[in-house]
């Protein structure tokens, strides 16, 4: 909320220096979002007086004045035809900057000298909305000059009301009463423990007759209008308000429109009581009154407000009505048919307290938040009403704008009366931490009756009497209980935690001591705290990616379903399932990641690509987003459980180091890292965006049992050359997805017992054979190890050549054999045994012929 | 005999001084001292010699053959000395050529972040826990006492997926979760990532990381809350790092407070002119990092603890606001492009 310096000091009655005051208005929970110091881009304009004027003898256009600034009497030529003898006008001196950075120097205008220059509204950075009374096309001039109090060569700027801080607060949503000068006065005065109290309004009331015979008024809904006050103002005169009212309105950020709307926008800004003006002549008679009636709409009625716009209302919205039509959407906006126009000459004021939360809904329904409606739905304090509207009353008085008729009607079924909040003020030393001999009983009413919160002993309950003369231990006034007496514009406050937060703003949250113990080794100190087996491998898990070489990637959970199509899933594949936002960021971030988790990642490599980055290996945790329901057909706007969230790790990369095999060898590093049971690679045929022969599921055997399956965790592989085209990837691009749950499974299957290291030397033994193109490396070895015998330690693959010399549809592999014994160094004859039962087993399975 | 001891002395001598590789002497060795050696042949003589003659003999003879010995040996060590000497200096390599790197990855800069605070609260006796990303209105609303009518709860400000469900707005339902199912004393933070209905732009990324804390027991203060808040800052930021509270609002702390922390940007507190300009803290001096407070009694006692047997604190760090405080990051948005050139900037 904009609230301009001038008037908080004045109702606050503070003299201290701005960035002081604001300084302890945050300490104290009112936080600043910014200070705007108007008329500061204008220097050197100063009040001066017409103490000459004759045309340009060379330009009949042109005036040569004598402009009287005091010190000296300046000739300024100016093309303005509005100036007299005697006018208080701004001058630009040389020197000067106006409100559009424009410097002013002296000059010669068709031969003579100008020293300066004579403002206009505009050259100030204004408009005729700001100062009515300026003229068309022409110099400023003051009206009802106060030659004493500003005089000549003076800062032109204090008359006009050009300086001025703006202070934007940051009103907190559960303070409503303080958006408003006189709640933020209170808030001040509470700062300085000064006495805040809101000034007695007297009136003249000068109108003829009395409001209750002019007006009834009939609450119908008392659910949705706790109060409906309404006051009469006969013989209106609409005109421009006045300079100070039209200035203290628009440096808060409303546009001066005319008096009485400037009045009612004014107590707004004043009180927070949103008023509204009706033309009296619009409400229609019954038993001799205007009758206005608080009730509401009937579904499909349809009603034009005053911004000329038909609604179409429902049953729950209210309305104020008269007997006959409805006047006005209640605490939204005023009707078209009631409004004030210049024929206008009488009004009824209304100021009422309407349920926010009906409010709230009535604006979202139809679409308008109105300043009234933006207030009502905070909540207002329904004893505010005749205060506010009696305000706008005083000013209709002060503009001389109305005759004020006496008396109000006020309907206000059920008075709400201020809540007591029964505590025990040690209850506040203990949440807070300050021993009682800080901060004692006196001081925590003295803090809450600077908020207006007054308290006072409770009645002394016979039980708690006998209680303390159980526990004379306990110091009489320990016990003693409290009584608060929360006023009505403090919704916020329901319990002790809440008085315990209002002493501890004003004793200053910085002035409470900070205590280490607790946090250090407090007796909360849970033992067995910290992470969870999980949590440690799933660290584990990042920093082997990260030590392989790829970086961890965050991505969105939300993406496009366009990304399934990216990925070639057929249309009616039921993997397309997912959770869908109801009000996404756009379809762009509609679906929530589903079991394909490859997207994220995919769009990450697409841009380090396109971006020329040579390479990039990219991993990520993150979750797919399940509803169980969903797989058997329902739908996620439905769906009441919260879905399962399941874990995966997903790996991409490119880069000229980047090949299948150093992909796979990849993964098979990270899940070493977790176990050392053995991995088992089958084709994988499932995923449409992986290469059909270049892809693996990757199973890890967690039992010896042959005859037990492996646990396939993921897969993994080069990303099918179609898709790499979708996501603009112009090179080979690998893909795994592992299933971080199964990782986990599979990495608590892990019994590790040591084995001892050879003591000897190991003996190698090389075999070289060619088979069949087609025969799978896994084969080959399970082969080998089969009939290898109890020496054999390591087979490991290290070469596989085709070309003319093994003949077309053949390979040559080469397979280094080493074997161990703890005992001893074996000798050849040792191994030349299992060494023919391999040959001969390769042979026999695979047709195998031995290479020299 | 001596005659001839003296030849070959010389011989030896001059043999030695034109040697320049270490196989030369070894040659030389083993043409004198082998077993068919001129030394060792001549030495073999001694025994025919006349008996008065050969004691006499034998002695220089031996003489001879140690002092041989010696200066062969002597040599030897020499020339294998410059011999390495010379091989190490033609081996002298230009040691800033690059080195063969082996490239590691790293992890996200948000990931470092949370991994030293975890540290930290691990060392200090938390549990880390976790929570559902989508979760129900009601622990991310009503069990934390957030009005029915908060605007937070708009569909302009929150994701729904239904009328029942949303994504999580801030990592605060993980309290509600674990007070429903722990007693106290309760130590737990919950780290995740958080999502907030913000179109995106150089300050807002519609997902984003927290870190919520809750501790629960008997006689916690605002006090403890205060202190562990500066030992989070000071574990952060430093020991310079000064913190600010002000009261403020949210539904699920009484009393609550924002935590400022003195401008990581312009240090101000030190200098207030330079803070004027500072675009990180608008010229206060101080930016906003946090929001905490004391556990709201209605939100302990929704979930089944008695709010006049315990009370507790909470507080949500932003963990992307701290990560680009650390690295002087202003445009969140780049730690969901994952560019390479910019994640492999970090280290931790």
């Amino acid at each position: 909320m904009n609230i301009p310096m001038s008037w908080l000091r004045e109702a606050a009655n503070i003299d201290e220096e701005t960035d002081i005051f604001l300084e302890k208005m945050t300490d104290a929970g009112n936080a600043v979002e910014g200070v705007t110091r108007l008329g500061e881009d204008i220097t050197g304009v100063v009040v001066g007086r017409i103490a000459a004027l004759e045309k340009h003898p060379d330009a009949d256009k042109l005036w040569v004045t004598q402009a009287d600034i005091g010190t000296e009497t300046l000739q300024i030529v100016t093309g303005a035809d509005n100036l007299k003898l005697g006018d208080y006008i701004p001058v630009a001196v040389h020197g000067s900057t106006l409100a559009n950075g424009l410097k002013i120097k002296k000059s010669k205008m068709r031969g003579l000298e100008s020293n300066g220059m004579l403002c206009s509204i505009d050259e100030l950075g204004y408009t005729a909305a700001d100062y009515p009374e300026a003229p068309e096309n022409g110099i400023y001039v003051f009206p009802d000059f106060d030659a004493e109090k500003f005089p000549l060569g003076s800062d032109a700027r204090i008359p006009m009301g050009l300086c001025e801080e703006v202070v934007d607060f940051d009103v907190l949503s559960n303070r409503p009463d303080t958006n408003c000068v006189m709640g933020m006065a209170r808030e001040a005065a509470a700062v300085y423990g000064t006495p805040f109290e809101l000034s007695a309004i007297n009136l003249k009331e000068r109108g003829q007759g009395n409001t209750a015979d002019i007006v009834s008024v009939e609450i119908r809904d008392t659910a949705r209008c706790a109060r409906f006050t309404a006051r009469v103002v006969k013989n209106v005169k609409v005109g421009p308000s006045p300079q100070w009212l039209r200035r203290r309105i628009s440096t808060a950020g409303l546009r001066p429109i005319n008096n009485i709307v400037d009045i009612t926008n004014y107590v707004m800004l004043e009180y927070g009581q949103p008023l509204h003006a009706f033309d009296i002549n619009t409400v229609a008679v019954k038993d001799g009154k205007h009758g206005i009636v608080v009730k509401t709409a009937d579904k499909g009625q349809k009603f034009t407000t005053l911004d000329g716009t038909e609604r179409l209302l429902n049953e729950t919205n209210l309305l104020v009505a008269d007997h006959e039509k409805a006047l006005g959407i209640a605490g939204v906006m005023g009707g078209e048919n009631s409004m004030i126009t210049e024929e206008t000459t009488t009004i009824l004021f209304e100021s009422a307290n309407f349920d926010a939360s009906n409010i709230r809904q009535t604006a979202r329904y139809l679409g308008m938040r109105t300043d009234a409606s933006a207030r009502f739905e905070k909540g207002q304090d329904p004893n505010q009403p005749p205060i506010s509207v009696n305000r706008a009353m005083e000013l209709v008085e002060l503009l001389n704008c109305g005759e004020v008729v006496p008396g109000v009607v006020d309907v206000y079924p059920v008075p709400r009366t201020p809540k007591v909040i029964s505590f025990d003020p040690t209850e506040i030393n203990k949440l807070l931490g300050i021993s009682c001999d800080i901060l004692d009983k006196e001081h925590i009413r003295t803090y809450l009756r600077r908020v207006g919160i007054k308290t006072r002993e409770a009645a002394c309950v016979a039980a708690s009497t006998a209680d303390m003369h159980r526990r004379p231990h306990v110091r009489p006034e320990a016990g003693m209980k409290l009584e608060a007496l929360i006023p009505t514009f403090r919704g916020d406050i329901t319990c002790a935690a809440d008085l315990a937060e209002e002493v501890a703003r004003f004793y200053g949250y910085n002035n409470i001591k900070s205590r280490y113990a607790q946090a250090v080794d407090g007796e909360a100190a849970l033992p067995g705290a910290g992470k969870t087996p999980r949590r440690r491998r799933q660290e584990l898990l990042k920093k082997t990616m990260a030590a392989l070489g790829y970086y961890e990637a965050v991505t969105f959970p939300f993406e496009s379903p366009k990304a399934l199509d990216k990925l070639n899933i057929p249309a009616d594949c039921p993997s397309r399932q997912a959770i869908f936002l109801k009000n996404p960021l756009g379809e762009d971030f509609s679906m929530m990641r589903n079991e394909h988790t490859a997207n994220g990642l995919l769009e990450c490599i697409s841009r380090n690509y396109n971006k020329g980055n040579e390479s990039a290996s990219l991993f990520e945790i993150a979750y797919s987003y399940y509803a169980s329901s969903l797989h058997c057909g329902g739908d996620s706007a439905s769906m009441s459980e919260l879905p399962m969230e399941l874990p995966r790790l997903t790996i991409a990369a490119y880069g000229t180091d980047m090949d299948f095999l150093a992909f796979k060898g990849d993964i098979e590093e990270l899940i070493a890292a977790l176990t050392n049971r053995p991995l088992i690679f089958t084709p994988h045929r499932t995923r449409p965006y992986m290469h059909p022969g270049r892809a693996a599921d990757v199973a890890v055997k967690t039992s010896p049992n042959p005859r037990d399956t492996a646990t396939v965790v993921g897969f993994l592989g080069e990303l099918h050359p179609a898709v790499a085209k979708n996501y603009e990837i112009g090179t080979k691009a690998y893909l795994a997805e592992l299933d971080i749950n199964l990782l986990h499974e599979v990495a608590e299957t892990y019994t590790f017992k040591f084995t001892k290291p050879h003591t000897y030397p190991p003996l190698d033994r090389d075999l070289a054979f060619k088979v069949q193109e087609h025969v799978p490396a896994a084969d080959l070895e399970s082969a080998i190890r089969e009939k290898g015998g109890g020496h054999l330690a390591e087979v490991k693959l290290f070469d596989v050549y085709q070309g003319p010399q093994v003949g077309e549809g053949y390979k040559s592999v080469a397979y280094s054999l080493r074997f161990r014994d703890h005992n001893r160094t074996l000798a050849v004859e040792d191994v030349s045994k299992p060494l023919a039962a391999v040959l001969q087993n390769l042979e026999a399975k695979f047709g195998a012929e031995i290479r020299a | 005999m001596i005659e001839k001891l003296n030849q070959l002395r010389e011989k030896i001598e001059d043999a030695l001084a034109a040697a320049k590789i270490p196989s030369a002497v070894e040659d030389l060795r083993v043409k004198m001292l082998g077993r068919k050696g001129e030394m060792t042949l001549l030495l073999k003589t001694v025994g025919s010699l006349p008996a008065e003659e050969r004691k006499e003999m034998g002695k220089k003879a031996n003489e001879v053959r140690d002092w041989v010995t010696e200066k062969i040996e002597e040599a030897r060590v020499r020339l294998e000395a410059e011999a390495q000497n010379a091989a190490l200096k033609s081996e002298a390599m230009d040691i800033t050529l690059p080195g063969k790197r082996r490239a590691q990855g790293r992890l996200h800069p948000v990931s470092v972040t949370f991994s030293r605070l975890e540290d930290l609260f691990v060392s200090l006796g938390f549990d880390i826990v976790d929570g559902p990303h989508i979760e129900t209105v009601y622990h991310n609303f009503d069990a934390l006492n957030s009005p029915p009518t908060h605007p937070n709860r708009d569909e302009s400000d929150t994701f729904y997926v239904n009328e029942n469900l949303v994504l999580r707005t801030h990592t605060s339902p993980v309290q509600v979760r674990t007070m429903e199912s722990r007693k106290p004393p309760i130590r737990i933070v919950a780290p995740g990532q958080t999502f907030r209905r913000d179109e995106i732009d150089a300050t807002h990324t519609p997902a984003f990381h927290q870190m919520e804390g809750l501790v629960v027991d008997k006689n916690i203060t605002f006090g403890d809350l205060k202190g562990m808040l500066e030992i989070i800052v000071r574990y952060v930021f430093g020991e310079e790092a000064k913190i600010r509270l002000r009261p403020s609002h949210f539904p699920f702390t009484e009393p609550s407070a924002e935590v400022d922390i003195t401008c990581y940007s312009c240090k101000n507190g030190l200098s207030k002119s330079s803070a004027l300009d500072c675009r990180v803290c608008k010229g206060s001096g101080w930016v906003e990092l946090w929001g905490c407070g004391m556990v709201h009694p209605k939100v302990l006692e929704m979930s089944g603890i008695n709010p006049r047997e315990y009370s507790g604190y909470a507080f949500g760090l932003g963990i992307d606001r701290i990560t680009s405080a650390l690295h002087g990051l202003a445009d969140p948005r780049l730690y969901f492009e994952n560019d390479v050139q910019f994640l492999s900037q970090f280290v931790g």
